[in-house]
């Protein structure tokens, strides 16, 4: 399980006591290297991408999550981090090709049979 | 073969020289047509089933319940009897999205099993998803339409190598992406009166973007395994992003 005492969130600076944990449970890092070295995974990512996956970064990122559950070095912390905001990263890469909403479409819970405004 | 469509109300002004856009209105002939009374509609059981296959999905599919909560958290609560309408539809179209009504039309006549229901409503929920979180431009932006249909394409399971294989498409290496953008292109042709060169332009340009527009699943999920995961991570962003 674990511990408060001396840790903190990616974002936290020193001398901050909240947000003592890994963005993800380490249970989940080993589940993502596992699922991702099996052969399945490796045969969809081929069909997907055309090329073999590459797992070594989740088994780092692992082992990264047991060090700051054992509370040891912020160095473990901030690869941890710094991984996981490279994940990020790559996802905003490209130029959004719409603009988000603030609110949903107001129309989404107009009854049926209401006749829209033009 | 199935296709999931999605059109708009045909309010846009008809083109200098070129024919009135149906938007894709026309494979869905029921639409816009007074629903038949309760009594004929019971008498048929093509609307049951349709209406016990969506039940179905909805409760113990993956790939929808996660889709479902990410609509619900960004203010779009899909309730069953006012979001989604079972009738019947031309040839082969499996479903179809309605922005002007918010509605998902699932094809009574043309989904006969429970694994392409599952199929067809996550492919609409996904366009409803989109409509949901931006401003997407059905009907005069073609590129928009097209990221909504690469994105469906990728994240519904509609181009599994199985289904591939189905349609006697065959290939390997990156196949993924080939049935995506070739299916992509496909829905814009039905629902849109462009040029074939129209639309792949269009498909081509957004391709990068969209197919790596992952929202809600995170990752691409190719089996229920992989949406149950992406469902766990979804619950887990608000760990995720505080703790980033």
């Amino acid at each position: 399980g674990l511990r408060a005492e001396g840790w903190a969130g990616c974002a936290a600076e020193p001398g901050f006591s909240v947000r003592p944990q890994p963005p993800r449970s380490c249970e989940d890092y080993w589940w993502e290297w596992k699922h991702c070295r099996g052969l399945r995974h490796a045969f969809h990512h081929y069909y997907a991408h055309g090329e073999l996956p590459a797992c070594g970064r989740w088994l780092d990122d692992y082992e990264a999550c047991r060090a700051w559950e054992r509370g040891r070095a912020a160095a473990a912390q901030e690869a941890l981090c710094k991984s996981e905001r490279a994940r990020v990263m790559e996802k905003q890469k490209y130029t959004p090709v719409w603009m988000l909403r603030k609110n949903p479409p107001p129309d989404w819970y107009l009854p049926l049979d209401q006749d829209k405004p033009n | 073969m199935e296709q999931g469509e999605t059109f708009s109300s045909p309010a846009a002004e008809e083109k200098r020289g070129e024919p009135e856009d149906d938007f894709g209105y026309r494979l869905f002939p029921d639409r816009n047509k007074k629903p038949q009374s309760f009594l004929v509609r019971s008498l048929f059981t093509f609307h049951n089933r349709c209406q016990l296959m969506l039940r179905m999905t909805l409760d113990t599919n993956p790939y929808a319940q996660l889709l479902l909560e990410a609509m619900k958290q960004s203010g779009c609560t899909v309730f069953n009897d006012r979001h989604f309408s079972c009738e019947n539809c031309d040839s082969c179209v499996g479903g179809g999205f309605d922005s002007a009504t918010s509605q998902i039309v699932l094809c009574q006549n043309n989904i006969r099993h429970q694994s392409h229901m599952n199929r067809v409503v996550t492919h609409e929920l996904i366009h409803a998803f989109d409509h949901c979180r931006a401003h997407v431009d059905w009907f005069k932006n073609v590129k928009h339409l097209a990221c909504s249909e690469i994105r469906a394409a990728n994240l519904s399971g509609d181009c599994t190598l199985m289904n591939e294989i189905a349609r006697f498409k065959f290939g390997l290496k990156g196949h993924h992406q080939t049935c995506v953008r070739d299916r992509a292109i496909r829905s814009i042709l039905a629902v849109r009166k462009v040029s074939k060169e129209v639309a792949e332009k269009a498909v081509d340009e957004v391709f990068d973007a969209c197919f790596n527009d992952l929202e809600p699943f995170g990752r691409i999920p190719h089996s229920k395994t992989d949406a149950k995961r992406a469902y766990r991570d979804f619950q887990n962003r608000d760990r995720y992003n505080a703790n980033l």
